[in-house]
């Protein structure tokens, strides 16, 4: 039989019972959707907290004070004998590829201005910040590059602590009070939003020596350094390193670069979208079931008509092959229209909960619609085969 | 017809097509088995979370220094503030009649040697009370002695882990250690607590508030500790806190104070809506199967025609002929229902095997509400079949040979 005629005789014996197909399709369909829409929130999710972390640029190491060993915050963040100091950072600056070491303390003070005050986060920074967080200047300038010693107590604020304060009013040029200490705002940076639950527009830019003195503290919380695209992480990880032990004695500090924590996250997240997929996948499992069935009751309600088509003259092979392609059909059929419900969900999802993050994982889209067509021809296999051993002459005295 | 003869007339159909039946019983098992494990799996986290914070002591209080304007954002868990939080603010706390015990925690660190092996790791500057409030167990000697909290002892209480490291094969308590410059001498081993929410207690060397701020030359705290004397009290006592700390701190609230039931409550919540998640997406597996159901009997609605218009000719009425069939249906779904739930208890077993740390167990709601949606599934779908049975026309039926 050529393969035409093959088709033809599978697609009529599906339509001449259209309810049952479509019902066996629809379980696929249902199981394709759930797999297509839930790798599709997983995958968005994925992009999302990826995004987060690379909003910042990839080419960053961060410099934490104290060697600990266990994962999670190191009590050195707090506190320590042995701390990161300013002359640290400015000497990581003339380290081969470095383009810029920034110092960072953080913290929490009250800001006043106008009469009016509120309570928001305090970063000590240093003037390299727009560079290396990417974090652009709206009006005015960030802070001026000055030695640590003799820094001026300019302040820049983020959007949201800006509108709080001053509304429509320019700040530039006023003072602040943040603490017990006085500032003049010399900037206002570009909203930059929620960064894994820091408000960054909610919080005041400062020199990083000033915060030290108004937090009365010894070290550095962090030294974020932004080495040039074309260098080496390994490379600018060892000298940063050597410099540190050059300089300190002995290794009482932390690197993290950016890419292993990138590539924790990413294989964290990977598992999480295949988890999902898997929790879809039973549903997929029960659909295949239901084609077994299907095919089953099919074989056994033919027998007649497979008994006079082996009395024509058809072969084992040639019965075998149409229930196969009745299968296979059926289950392409179920395939596609779940593929085609589920990227519809996720498209109508995208449009309706622009805060949902959803992406298609087509990689995902492409196996699940491999699986069903899979789950088709396996789940075709043993009912045809039953076709296909029925003698001729007892399938026809069967009815 | 009586309810005997419809249950025996629907086993009776069952039976003649075994393959159709265990087909759909596997499917429906399957749907059922799913969501009696996830579920498990969910809610069994939900308990480990709950459990490990509420084994950080009853009606724990933390007030943490500096505090954010924009509500819902963030407590500031680290970081620093102008105006710290210092040992006499703690000791000030006192003034609360609902408070029990207060420890105030600094925190830092610092290498630790014992002659000549060496480890950074972090330094807990407390009192005797951190004992009570946090439900700390000795492994060997004593915790901290009870002495006012500005006054430097060279004592320590060191945990298992830096014991084993340290220590090896040796007895720590009583042993000098040194951490930087300056030497305690070991009072006591913790006993191993794995890792705690926040801490690991198994690698932290515990001293005397006073002598961590002077180690670290800082008067400042990291947080504070209270326990209050009951569920009750602890809420006047985040009132009273307040008060206290604002009077101390120039009229100014600069503090944030968490509950611990806070915290539980909004990890309880997160963890149980994430079960049902789980569940419900296993769950869609269960209407696949309904849909199975549904196209089966559909099946065999037009496959026993001949039959129906027998027993309709023969006096049934539509009603007796839609609760056989779905009865029929109904068992089926039973049917799987309970496979699948013996099926999701050997997995639950399994993993309880191969997870001997991780208590894994199903509520009993989680099971039967498995089951009831499973038999619902069943009857839902099983309507529409049985409706076509009791509709259709005796003589046309019969007819049909």
């Amino acid at each position: 039989m050529v393969w035409q005629d093959l088709f033809r005789l599978a697609l009529g014996s599906i339509t001449s019972h259209k309810q049952r197909s479509l019902l066996t399709a629809l379980g696929l369909i249902i199981g394709i959707a759930a797999v297509v829409i839930l790798t599709s929130i997983g995958r968005g999710v994925h992009g999302f907290v990826l995004g987060e972390f690379t909003q910042f640029g990839t080419h960053l190491l961060a410099v934490y004070p104290g060697k600990t060993t266990t994962f999670g915050l190191s009590g050195a963040t707090i506190s320590t004998v042995r701390p990161l100091t300013a002359a640290d950072a400015e000497s990581l600056q003339s380290v081969e590829s470095v383009l810029a070491a920034m110092p960072l303390v953080q913290g929490n003070a009250r800001i006043e201005a106008c009469g009016k005050q509120r309570r928001s986060n305090v970063f000590g920074v240093g003037p390299a910040l727009p560079q290396v967080w990417r974090i652009g200047v709206d009006i005015g300038r960030f802070l001026p590059e000055e030695g640590a010693d003799n820094a001026r107590p300019f302040a820049v604020l983020g959007s949201k602590v800006r509108q709080e304060l001053f509304g429509e009013a320019s700040p530039l040029g006023q003072r602040i009070r943040i603490g017990s200490d006085r500032f003049r705002v010399v900037g206002v940076m570009r909203s930059k939003g929620q960064m894994l639950g820091f408000d960054l527009d909610d919080t005041v830019f400062i020199p990083s020596a000033r915060a030290m003195e108004m937090f009365d503290r010894q070290g550095l919380m962090e030294i974020d350094v932004l080495y040039r695209g074309d260098a080496s992480a390994e490379r600018v990880e060892q000298a940063v390193k050597q410099r540190l032990l050059a300089r300190h004695g002995a290794e009482d500090f932390t690197i993290v670069t950016q890419n292993q924590m990138l590539e924790k996250m990413d294989s964290v997240l990977s598992v999480l979208t295949l988890a999902v997929a898997a929790l879809g996948g039973i549903s997929l499992l029960v659909g295949s079931v239901g084609i077994l069935t299907i095919m089953t009751i099919a074989v056994s309600e033919r027998v007649a008509e497979i008994g006079l088509l082996r009395a024509i003259g058809a072969e084992r092979g040639t019965v075998f092959r149409l229930f196969l392609a009745e299968a296979v059909l059926l289950s392409l059929a179920g395939g596609s229209g779940g593929v085609g419900l589920g990227v519809g969900v996720v498209k109508l999802v995208a449009v309706l909960l622009p805060a949902l993050p959803v992406q298609l994982a087509w990689n995902y889209i492409g196996l699940a619609f491999a699986v069903s067509l899979a789950i088709g021809a396996a789940a075709g296999v043993a009912p045809a085969v039953k076709a296909a051993r029925l003698k001729p002459l007892d399938a026809l005295r069967a009815e | 017809m009586l309810h005997r003869d419809l249950l025996i007339q629907a086993v009776k159909a069952i039976r003649t097509q075994p393959l159709r039946a265990a087909l759909i019983i596997l499917a429906m098992s399957i749907g059922v088995a799913s969501v009696n494990v996830l579920t498990a799996l969910g809610d069994s986290a939900r308990r480990y979370v709950v459990h490990e914070f509420e084994s950080l002591g009853t009606h724990l209080v933390i007030v943490l220094p500096g505090r954010n304007e924009t509500t819902g954002g963030h407590p500031p868990l680290f970081g620093e503030t102008p105006r710290d939080l210092t040992l006499d603010d703690a000791a000030a706390l006192f003034r609360s009649r609902q408070v029990a015990a207060i420890a105030p925690v600094s925190i830092g660190s610092a290498p630790v040697s014992v002659a000549g092996l060496e480890r950074e790791t972090n330094i807990m500057g407390s009192t005797h009370s951190l004992l009570r409030v946090r439900h700390l167990t000795m492994a060997q000697g004593v915790f901290l002695p009870e002495a006012e909290a500005d006054k430097e002892l060279p004592v320590c209480v060191i945990g298992k882990k830096i014991a084993d490291e340290l220590f090896a094969r040796r007895k720590a308590v009583g042993e000098w250690l040194r951490i930087n410059d300056r030497r305690f001498r070991v009072v006591g081993v913790l006993a191993k607590e794995g890792q705690s929410i926040g801490t690991g207690f198994d690698e932290l060397v515990i001293v005397p508030v006073a002598s961590a701020q002077a180690l670290f030359d800082s008067h400042s705290l990291f947080r504070i500790l209270i326990e209050a004397h009951s569920e009750a009290a602890m809420h006047k006592a985040v009132d009273e806190v307040r008060a206290i700390i604002k009077l101390r701190h120039e009229g100014e609230d600069d503090v944030t104070i968490i509950t611990q039931d806070s915290v539980v409550n909004t990890f309880d919540k997160i963890l149980t809506a994430l079960t049902l998640t789980v569940a419900g997406i296993a769950a869609v597996s269960l209407a696949v199967a309904g849909v199975l159901v549904m196209n089966v009997m559909l099946v065999s609605v037009s496959q026993r025609t001949a039959e129906i218009g027998l027993l309709k000719a023969l006096g049934a009425t539509r009603g007796q002929l839609l609760r056989w069939f779905l009865c029929e249906a109904a068992l089926l779904s039973l049917a799987g229902a309970l496979c699948g739930s013996l099926l999701g208890r050997i997995g639950i077993e399994a993993l309880q095997w191969w997870f001997p740390n991780f208590p894994v167990a199903l509520p009993a709601w989680a099971m039967l509400a498995a089951l009831a949606v499973a038999l619902a599934t069943g009857l839902v779908f099983g309507v529409m079949p049985a409706r076509r049975a009791a509709a259709l026309e005796p003589v046309a039926a019969l007819n049909r040979r």
